[in-house]
């Protein structure tokens, strides 16, 4: 599970325009972040305080007088020398496009410009704090789900004859169903069992008959991965994660997402 | 039979007329249209109608829907005045001489932000602002700089000042006496209105009832001793530039306003004596029908609230006087030049308004300080609508209008409830402690936003009908140099001047502070004379009664 993104909302300098500071602040909370806003008149060195004390994974910069290009940079620097230079800095306000680059010479990570959409802010930080962890694909496929009338008479094939090895086999009450997986390489088969004809597996049983149900990944950071794509449109059946089986995260896209195959994410936790 | 009241106001009026054109005529004998049709001084209903007199008056009437002059801009267009002011007080006085060769006689005084929070240039606080938005002004000898050869009883200047405004009043006295000009022939305005601060601004310094005092004592002083001085403007621009809506920016200012009046009737001054003395200041927005509708309905509340509520027996408490600036917060940094056609209805609106003076803004006030040639695109925009576009030759041309009308009710009734709620919470100082009136724009700021980010909203070039590829303007550049010249110019001043003179004016102003009902500002402008600074002064006062911290 991916903890909440904290942000530092701050003013440094001495104007008093804060309607674009309020706005990120709010819009970064409404987006699952928690957001601590410094108020108006803070110094470098009181943000760059705040920044650690209140442990922020990432703090932004608002002005809008003309002093960014001297505040912004000081902020940055002070977080370096407090051994706090990987808490990134971004920054907006009235800041002419020549300044932009000079700013991100200087260190501070991305500037935005008037009228740059909160979501484009949000999407941003979450990106920034998750790193590459969000947009890393999926490391391997976790498993394939095989829809089956009867596990017991399908154990022969799988077991005697392919010879896979049987790794555990569960029933999962809340969907209904009985499932059984077989190891193969780093991935293993899912067989699937309704255990009533309310199942959603009896269901596809009925309408497509037995076979290939869905296929499984295995992805980090699954919640914050689910709230990424729900931004960009991809349909899904579940917006955030549920319990899976051993104790993983499981969340499944809407098939209309992919050709009509029906895609499970997984995260297991991690070992250690 | 009498004469109904229709009959009477409109010979009043007539009469106004009569007694206004012979002082000043209008600026033409007659006035047509391209096709040389006459053009009236007034439209009118072609029925007597009682309720016309009620509602809207003739020009120059109670309750001055219409506008508050009998001839208006028949006579005289509205005050063209730009806000400026950057850099060194040096440099800003030579745009002043400027401005003013180029006929232009009122001027207006932008300071940067330590000077508006009562910092010294050499301040850890002032690191990095020092004459960024404005000119930096740390002693007496700054002013005697800005104001260099401009003699003070030939102009009048507007600053925008308001934590400090008793120090920037006392030093820019304290020019005049130098120059030989008496504080009674001062004129001009100064912002002086704390609570917007507190709401929408930021520039504050002390907690509210303090900051009261200070206006208050302003408020004694000139009417005894500065009495052609505006001695506030009350503010709704900033609490429009905040994200408040129309209704809210009319109904806040005319709260704090109804404070102001209370505050100084608490300390025993005559309603007729300051009221006078009141200004406003509005934002003109988008969406032109409804501003023009908030400008009218606002000096007929004012006037309602002047005469019923608080008994002003005089005209001229009854009129609200207003200056106007166009909506910095409508332009946008895509496409720059657009912003010049929103600024030229915003205008539009505040001129079909009646505002008394207007401010236009530049077309890259999105980016970063204006440039002189965008600058100058703002004032002839002004100057356009003035010459060309005839709409000043007929008073209030839009009254009348089934929409406007409709529109200025029903903003009346809707400023009314919240004066109604903001007086059930205690009045305005309190409601601006509870931070009612700073949620509550809070509130519309960001449901504006998310309008426009889900494209309900429409701005132009910015999230519609946008550019692959933005131009760069040129933008004006403040020189770094600067903060460090001026640091080094106060150092000198304060090795120079008479030290023993500066801590004893310094010690009997804080024994005034503490004294609740002296007045500060005969102390503060001894302490200026002798070169004291605004950062010292201030830093006194902070001592004595507190800091805000918002």
């Amino acid at each position: 599970m991916s903890k909440k993104i904290r942000v530092l909302v701050a003013k440094p300098g001495l104007d008093g325009h804060d309607r674009g500071a309020l706005i990120i602040a709010q819009a970064l909370r409404d987006h699952g972040m928690e957001v601590i806003y410094t108020g108006l008149r803070q110094s470098p060195a009181q943000i760059a305080q705040a920044a650690i004390q209140e442990d922020v994974d990432v703090v932004g910069l608002s002005s809008l007088s003309g002093a960014h290009m001297s505040l912004f940079p000081k902020v940055v620097d002070l977080l370096k020398e407090k051994n706090a230079g990987d808490i990134p800095v971004v920054g907006g306000g009235v800041i002419p496009a020549e300044d932009i680059p000079i700013l991100e010479e200087k260190g501070v990570k991305k500037v935005f410009t008037p009228g740059t959409s909160t979501d484009v802010v949000a999407s941003y930080i979450k990106q920034l704090v998750y790193g590459t962890e969000l947009t890393e694909p999926p490391s391997k496929i976790a498993h394939i789900g095989i829809a089956v009338k009867s596990i017991e008479n399908s154990l022969h094939f799988y077991h005697n004859v392919l010879g896979l090895k049987l790794l555990g086999m569960e029933e999962v009450p809340s969907e209904q169903v009985k499932v059984a997986f077989f190891g193969i390489g780093e991935s293993s088969i899912e067989l699937l069992e309704p255990l009533s004809d309310d199942s959603v597996i009896a269901k596809y049983i009925e309408k497509k008959g037995e076979g290939i149900h869905h296929i499984a990944f295995e992805v980090k950071e699954l919640a914050e991965r689910l709230k990424v794509y729900q931004e960009q449109q991809v349909p899904l059946i579940h917006e955030t994660p549920k319990e899976g089986a051993h104790g993983s995260q499981i969340a499944f896209l809407h098939p209309k997402a992919a050709n009509g195959v029906l895609f499970e994410l997984c995260e297991h936790k991690k070992e250690d | 039979m009498g004469k109904n009241e229709y009959e009477i106001q409109k010979e009043k009026w007539e009469q106004d007329v009569q007694k206004a054109t012979n002082r000043f005529p209008e600026r033409k004998e007659t006035f047509t249209t391209s096709s040389e049709k006459e053009v009236d001084r007034l439209y009118i209903p072609e029925q007597e109608d009682a309720n016309y007199v009620d509602k809207l008056g003739f020009p120059g009437q109670y309750p001055y829907t219409r506008g508050i002059q009998p001839t208006m801009y028949r006579s005289r267009f509205w005050t063209m005045r730009q806000y400026a002011g950057f850099g060194s007080a040096k440099e800003t006085n030579n745009r002043f001489r400027y401005l003013l060769d180029q006929g232009q006689t009122g001027l207006s005084v932008a300071f940067d932000l330590p000077t508006q929070i009562g910092y010294d240039s050499d301040d850890m606080m002032s690191e990095g602002e020092v004459g960024k938005v404005g000119v930096a002004i740390d002693t007496l000898k700054d002013m005697e700089d800005l104001f260099d050869s401009i003699p003070l009883d030939k102009v009048s200047t507007s600053m925008t000042i308001n934590a400090p405004a008793s120090v920037l009043l006392c030093m820019y006295i304290a020019v005049g006496e130098k120059q030989g000009v008496s504080k009674e022939k001062l004129t001009g305005t100064i912002q002086n209105d704390i609570l917007k601060e507190y709401i929408a601004r930021g520039t504050y310094i002390y907690p509210p009832k303090p900051s009261m005092r200070l206006i208050t004592n302003i408020f004694a002083y000139c009417q005894q001793y500065v009495p052609k001085f505006n001695t506030i403007s009350i503010s709704g621009y900033h609490i429009r530039e905040a994200g408040s809506t129309a209704v809210q920016e009319l109904a806040f200012t005319l709260a704090n306003g109804m404070a102001y009046v209370d505050a100084a009737l608490a300390n025993d001054l005559e309603i007729d004596k300051f009221a006078p003395r009141l200004a406003f200041f509005f934002n003109a927005h988008n969406n032109f029908f409804e501003e023009i509708a908030k400008f009218r309905a606002a000096r007929r509340i004012w006037a309602k609230i002047m005469k019923e509520h608080y008994g002003a027996k005089s005209e001229k408490s009854w009129k609200l006087r207003f200056h106007t600036q166009t909506g910095g917060s409508t332009l946008t940094a895509q496409q720059p030049d657009n912003n010049i056609v929103r600024v030229t209805m915003q205008a539009l609106a505040a001129v079909l308004g009646g505002t008394q003076s207007l401010h236009t803004n530049s077309r890259d006030e999105a980016l970063a300080l204006p440039t002189e040639e965008s600058a100058r695109i703002a004032l002839r925009t002004q100057q356009i609508i003035a010459h060309e576009s005839g709409v000043a030759d007929t008073i209030d041309p839009l009254g009348g209008s089934y929409y406007i009308e409709q529109l200025t009710d029903e903003m009346e009734a809707e400023v009314e409830k919240y004066l109604e709620k903001i007086k059930d919470l205690g009045g305005a100082v309190q409601a601006v402690e509870d931070g009612y009136m700073q949620r509550e724009i809070h509130q519309a700021a960001y449901e504006a936003q998310k309008r426009i980010e889900k494209q309900e909203d429409i701005v132009v070039g910015m999230n519609k009908f946008q550019l692959e590829e933005e131009v760069n303007p040129d933008l004006l550049r403040v020189n770094e140099r600067l903060e460090m010249d001026q640091k080094e110019s106060l150092k000198t001043i304060k090795e120079s001047r008479n030290q023993a003179e500066v801590t004893t004016c310094l010690d009997r102003l804080r024994r005034a502070a503490q004294t609740e009902h002296e007045n500060l500002m005969p102390y503060i402008l001894d302490a200026v004379k002798v070169y004291a600074s605004i950062g010292e002064i201030c830093n006194i006062l902070r001592d004595e009664f507190g800091e805000y911290t918002g």
